[in-house]
This record gives structure tokens, C-alpha cells and sequence, in this order.
């Protein structure tokens, strides 16, 4: 017995090395730390305030959205989404946008600070829900698709593909010392917006994958394309199928 | 006629006011950016079958030098060292608006994939190239002709790889390629 549980203690120690493999002692700590404290629930809070005094709060979004305000965690879930009256399947900060010039308000940038503030604000309504992706509905299938392709699609100075780093055959091996993550099991669509540590700052999805885009020399594709959207959809239902739940704000390296 | 006019008027107000309290088009309300061509342009082309240049001199230091650091750097803004003779940090590219900008050279990174002798922080999704002169060159499991194809387009050798293509992308030439070959089969003990 003794001889069979050791080696299953050293498989475990290993794997948990192996997850913060590119963190040192003293990141380490500072994560630990940030997980009770995450310095990025400042801006969640900021995104908050914005939207209620810019655009009527919880409630105005509720009827945005044509639900009862108890519905809106459950609704914020199912996103990115077909929204009828704005004709495509859009992120939570294309609704916001939709929002501002319906009530005559400025357009706020998708790639500002403040809109990532307000899209962590509207996500982290849902905390604690399983997102929802509807692939029956048929704009939401061709998005989903349209994502797939693009995850799967060589390109860039490198002829890499989003797949060639996020495959099930290479997750867990290490890229110059940072362990390849599972999009699905780290819960990638649950997590973003997120405190990312080395970038000290708050960061959204498209924006993360705009990252590995940069990394890896594809050509970084804008913030809000159909493209994107896809992407999103794609992730978000890996997280799904893993059943993890929404946690906003995540915290990343 | 005046009642007339007023109708219209009053219709007419009804209208715009319907128009822009209900029926705002939301359609164009927000951001959604074109990328499709984006993606187009930057679309990696058919696996390509190389064949070495003569010109590749395997045996030359100063080729394998220029190896050695393509291999162990990312571009020459990451990298700490100098560069060897006949590399450069910085390459200069015209912009759209035909003005001359300073860009990173990139590099092969290799080691981001490659455990090789002397890495430092090495990953493993690609083979060990340790000692890979005695294990895979000379018991001819391997020969430079594998090695230079697998650099510039490991694709017709496997289809499914993961590994970086090189030459087909255009980010390296043949001379960088034959620079890679000739490190990857050096001997290395010596040193
Ligand atoms: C060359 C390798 C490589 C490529 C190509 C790549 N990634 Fe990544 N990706 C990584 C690595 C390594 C990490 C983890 C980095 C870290 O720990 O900070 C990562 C992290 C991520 C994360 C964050 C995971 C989390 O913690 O929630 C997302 C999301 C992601 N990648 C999506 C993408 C998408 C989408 C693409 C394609 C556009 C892509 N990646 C292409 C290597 C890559
Ligand atoms: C993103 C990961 C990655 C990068 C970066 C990478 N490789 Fe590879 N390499 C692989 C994988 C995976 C294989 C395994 C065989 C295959 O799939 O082609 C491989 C195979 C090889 C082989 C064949 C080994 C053999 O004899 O079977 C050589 C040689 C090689 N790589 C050299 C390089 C060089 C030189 C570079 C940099 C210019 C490089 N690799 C960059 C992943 C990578």
C-alpha cells in the first residue's frame, strides 16, 4: 500500500510545481495574496458606478436586455450572444456601447480602460453561474464555428495557429518554462476580465488573446470583430463544457 | 387646408419622435471592427519541399554562431548578448505612410520548444536536441537535408506538427536556415 500511495504523492507535488513553474517564491506569495485581495476588484467596482450613473444601473441593463433584473445574472451568462435588435452576436461591451447611444450618451472605446471596467462590472453580475452558450440558435453556431476556424487557423510570421499552443496533446508542457494552459479547465471564458500580475493591470479576454497574438506574431486582430466574437464564443463553451463557474475578477500571472 | 397642414405637421412630428425614441437602429450602435482581412493577408501558405543550397557551409563557426542565437533568442529587442557577426538586432522596414522604421529582428526562440546543450529555460513540447550530432547524424537516423527541410517547413514531414515554419513564412532566409542546420548538428563538446 505504502509503495503504491508514494509515487502518487510525488505525481501530485509535481503537477502543483508544475502549474506555477513560472512564478518564483516571492510571486508566489504575492499571488496568495492577491487571491484574497484582488487589485483589480477597484475596477470592478469603478465599472459599477459608471454604468449606474451614466446609464441607469442594473435595472436599465435589465431592460436592455428585455429581462426582470432576478433574470440578469442568468442572461449575462449566455453572452457572447444574438441580440436581436443589435443584428449580431455581440460581447457584453457591445451592449454597453448600444446602450450609450440609445440614451444619446458618448460611445465609450471598446479597447479603453473604462469600457473594461464596465464589462468586469456587467460579468461579474453572473459570479457563480455556469456560462450558457446556445449553439441551437443559428447566429450562435456560425459565430461558434467562425471561432473554431479562426483558433485553428495557421497564420503570422511563425505559421502558428491558436491550436498549436492550446491543443489537448500539448497542454501541460512547458513553453520557455510557462506550462501551456487548458482553456476549458482553467475556465478561460469564467475568468476574464482578470488582475493580470505582469501586466499590473485589468485585462479582458479579446485583450488576452491579443496578447498571445502579439507573442506569437499573428497579426493582432481588433477588439470587437466578428472574428473575436468567435473566439470568445469558442473559449467561453470550453469553459461551459468544463463547468467552471463565472469569477470576476480572475487573477493571471 | 389650414386643418390639413396641421394634420400633416402633427403626423410628421409623430414620426420623428417614434423614429427616435423606439425606433433608434441599433445595428450601427456599436463597434465590430473588419479582421477578415487581416486574417487573409496574414495566412500561412501550402507546405513547401526545400532542398539545402549548396552554399549552406555546415562546417563554418561563424554560420553556427549565428545559429547559437537564433536559436537561444526571441528578437533582438528581448536579446541580452550582441550579436554575432553577420546578425543584426534591428532590421529597418518602410511603413505604410514610406517613412524608414527600426523593428526587432526576430529570432527562432527554439529553446522556447527545444531542450539543446547550454539552454536556460528550455521547454519540452518540441524533441531534446542534446548531443544530437552523435545520436541522430552520425548513426545517420537523420541527415542535414531532414534537418533543413524540418527547419523551414516541418509540415512535410508531419502535417499535424506544432513546430514554428520558418522559411515558407518568409521570417527567415535560406542563409538563417542553413545558419540553424549548421548549430543544431554541430559538435558541441568541444567547446
Ligand atoms: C506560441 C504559443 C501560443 C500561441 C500560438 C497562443 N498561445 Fe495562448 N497562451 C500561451 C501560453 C504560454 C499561455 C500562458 C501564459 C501565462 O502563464 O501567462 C497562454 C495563455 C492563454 C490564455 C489565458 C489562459 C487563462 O489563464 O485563462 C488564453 C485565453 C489564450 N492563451 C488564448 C489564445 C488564443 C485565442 C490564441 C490564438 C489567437 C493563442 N492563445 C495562441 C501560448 C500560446
Ligand atoms: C512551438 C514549438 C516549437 C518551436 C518554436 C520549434 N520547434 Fe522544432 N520541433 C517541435 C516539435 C513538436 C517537433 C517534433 C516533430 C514535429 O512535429 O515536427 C520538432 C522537431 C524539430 C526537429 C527534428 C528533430 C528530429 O530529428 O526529429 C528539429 C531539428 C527542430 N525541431 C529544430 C527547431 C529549430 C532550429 C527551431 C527554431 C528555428 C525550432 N525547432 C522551433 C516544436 C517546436
Amino acid at each position: 500500500m505504502k509503495r503504491l500511495l508514494l509515487p502518487l504523492a510525488v505525481t501530485v507535488t509535481v503537477a502543483f510545481a508544475g502549474e506555477q513553474f513560472a512564478m518564483s517564491d516571492a510571486d508566489r506569495a504575492m499571488y496568495k495574496e492577491m487571491q484574497e485581495n484582488n487589485p483589480a476588484e477597484i475596477y470592478v467596482e469603478e465599472g459599477g458606478e459608471i454604468l449606474e450613473e451614466q446609464l441607469g444601473g442594473d435595472e436599465a441593463l435589465a431592460k436592455f436586455l428585455g429581462v426582470s433584473e432576478k433574470d440578469l445574472p442568468k442572461e449575462i451568462a449566455t453572452f457572447p450572444k444574438y441580440v436581436p435588435k443589435l443584428g449580431n452576436v455581440v460581447g457584453l461591451d457591445q451592449v454597453i456601447q448600444a446602450m450609450q447611444v440609445e440614451q444619446g450618451k458618448e460611445r465609450t472605446k471598446l479597447k479603453s480602460g473604462k469600457m473594461f471596467s464596465m464589462l468586469a462590472y456587467v460579468k461579474s453580475l453572473a459570479n457563480g453561474e455556469i456560462p450558457n452558450i446556445d449553439l441551437n440558435e443559428p447566429h450562435e453556431k456560425v459565430s461558434y464555428d467562425l471561432g473554431k476556424k479562426t483558433f485553428m487557423t495557421k497564420r503570422g510570421g511563425r505559421g502558428l495557429s491558436c491550436n498549436s499552443c492550446h491543443s489537448k496533446d500539448v497542454v501541460g508542457m512547458v513553453l520557455r518554462t510557462q506550462p501551456l494552459p487548458d482553456l476549458g479547465k482553467v475556465g478561460s471564458g469564467s475568468t476574464w476580465p482578470a488582475y493580470r500580475m505582469t501586466k499590473s493591470s485589468l485585462r479582458t479576454l479579446q485583450r488576452r488573446y491579443q496578447g498571445c497574438m502579439k507573442n506569437a506574431l499573428l497579426k493582432v486582430i481588433p477588439i470587437g470583430s466578428k472574428e473575436m466574437i468567435g473566439l470568445e464564443v469558442y473559449v467561453t463553451k470550453l469553459a461551459e463544457d468544463h463547468k467552471q463557474p463565472i469569477a470576476i475578477p480572475g487573477l493571471k500571472r | 387646408m389650414r386643418r390639413r397642414m396641421k394634420h400633416i405637421a402633427l403626423a410628421a412630428l409623430f414620426v420623428s419622435c417614434t423614429t427616435s425614441v423606439m425606433g433608434v437602429d441599433l445595428t450601427k450602435a456599436y463597434e465590430m471592427p473588419d479582421a477578415s482581412k487581416l486574417i487573409q493577408k496574414d495566412l500561412l501558405g501550402p507546405p513547401q519541399k526545400y532542398t539545402m543550397p549548396k552554399s549552406c557551409n555546415l562546417n563554418d563557426p561563424a554560420a553556427i554562431a549565428r545559429g547559437e542565437f537564433m536559436f537561444h533568442n526571441l528578437n533582438g529587442k528581448k536579446a541580452k548578448k550582441n550579436p554575432p557577426k553577420g546578425l543584426a538586432k534591428f532590421i529597418e522596414v518602410k511603413g505604410k505612410d514610406g517613412k524608414v522604421k527600426k523593428k526587432p529582428k526576430q529570432y527562432g526562440n527554439c529553446v522556447a520548444c527545444h531542450n539543446i546543450e547550454g539552454a536556460v529555460g528550455a521547454g519540452n513540447i518540441g524533441p531534446s536536441l542534446m548531443n544530437y550530432k552523435a545520436l541522430f547524424i552520425e548513426t545517420k537516423v537523420r541527415d542535414p537535408q531532414f534537418v533543413y527541410q524540418k527547419i523551414a517547413d516541418p509540415r512535410i514531414d508531419n502535417p499535424e506538427t506544432h513546430m514554428t515554419v520558418n522559411l515558407t513564412t518568409g521570417l527567415f532566409n535560406e542563409q538563417e536556415i542553413c545558419d540553424y542546420v549548421a548549430y543544431v548538428i554541430s559538435d558541441k563538446k568541444k567547446k
